[in-house]
């Protein structure tokens, strides 16, 4: 985005139809619905909190696509002893 | 050589199916093919308009697997190439009036007359879509650059593929240079990526396509219009020729493509 974009706050607007296109087409080929991700999010961090310090703010889940090839790829960040989160930046 | 049977089509309605079926199997038949054009929206009819040959129906498909015609009346023939016909469907009957097995039959009975056997599919993924696919030996898929066709014409794929009549292969319509330059619209590139789908015909949007439509005159036709020259280029590649994409040509003036509005 340059800076003439960013000043009139307008976004590639083929960037996002990408994005979205992406997004809605790996559920609509696994059937999934994309809701069901939530609740995959809810039952990950039920599961881990009882074992793990977790920063249950941050936890994502998506799918993702490669190919012919579907996965839940999920991002669970740590805290550490201070209730602070371990990594400095977390991947985007 | 081998008859193939070809059927465009693309999920979602309005992308420009029949103006792709139109043209390429007059491309098609300008190249010396023998070439039939089938209708295969039943109760819609379109592709006769489209080629201009309207005032010329007598029999049509339904006709002739209700055992009303032979073969040779539901066929007219478009004398601006040397070998091209139409066969017309009906107008006031249903998607039923046509079963995957009577079309996979009508198909084969064409087959030692023509090389190619085009058949306009209906919009949707119901009976009608299934009909059409019943036969082919190859699909088309007609997307435009734009979010709601794309995903329809992801799901038309996978059911492609499903009837193992993949792999399909598909055609950008109505693309307009300048909106990919300024990121506004998506790029052929982002297409066949999100889609995993090769990429056989990328289609400019061209305004003679309107004017051609309103005579009944495929642009192929006549003229060298963006939109001629990329069907006659994706009928080429469908018989096997390898034909380099082009870049694309903006229609309209310089200063119109200085500012963007091209």
């Amino acid at each position: 985005m340059n800076i003439l974009q960013q000043l009139f706050g307008s976004k590639n607007s083929a960037d996002t139809a990408k994005q979205r296109l992406r997004f809605v087409l790996i559920h609509d080929r696994a059937e999934i619905p994309p809701g069901l991700l939530d609740l995959i999010k809810d039952d990950i961090i039920a599961a881990l909190s009882n074992r793990l310090p977790i920063d249950r703010e941050g936890v994502t889940v998506h799918f993702d696509q490669q190919g012919n090839e579907s996965r839940v790829l999920v991002d669970v960040p740590l805290l550490n002893a201070n209730g602070r989160r371990r990594k400095a930046e977390r991947p985007a | 050589m081998k008859s193939a049977v070809i059927t465009v089509t693309s999920g979602k309605g309005g992308v420009g199916k029949t103006t792709c079926a139109a043209n390429i199997g007059s491309a098609l038949a300008l190249l010396g093919k023998r070439v039939v054009l089938i209708d295969g929206d039943i109760g819609l009819r379109n592709l006769d308009i489209v080629m201009g040959l309207e005032n010329r129906i007598v029999y049509d498909a339904v006709d002739f697997v209700e055992g009303r015609c032979r073969l040779r009346q539901a066929l007219i023939r478009d004398k601006r190439a040397p070998e091209l016909y139409l066969m017309p469907t009906a107008q006031t009957r249903d998607k039923s009036a046509i079963n995957a097995q009577q079309m996979k039959h009508l198909c084969d009975e064409l087959r030692s007359d023509f090389d190619y056997i085009l058949i306009d599919s209906p919009a949707g993924i119901e009976h009608g879509f299934h009909t059409c696919l019943a036969p082919a030996d190859r699909c088309l898929v007609v997307t435009n650059p734009e979010v709601s066709s794309v995903r329809d014409a992801d799901r038309v794929i996978g059911l492609i593929e499903a009837a193992e009549k993949g792999p399909a292969h598909l055609i950008i319509n109505r693309i307009v240079p300048a909106r990919v330059r300024r990121q506004e619209m998506l790029s052929t590139e982002d297409i066949a990526e999100v889609l995993s789908t090769e990429i056989i015909g990328i289609v400019p949007e061209d305004e003679n396509i309107l004017v051609s439509t309103n005579r009944g005159h495929p642009v192929v036709m006549n003229g060298k219009s963006p939109a001629a020259q990329a069907f006659h280029e994706i009928a080429r590649r469908i018989t096997g020729e390898i034909v380099p994409f082009q870049p694309l040509r903006s229609s309209g003036s310089i200063l119109q493509r200085l500012f963007g509005r091209a």
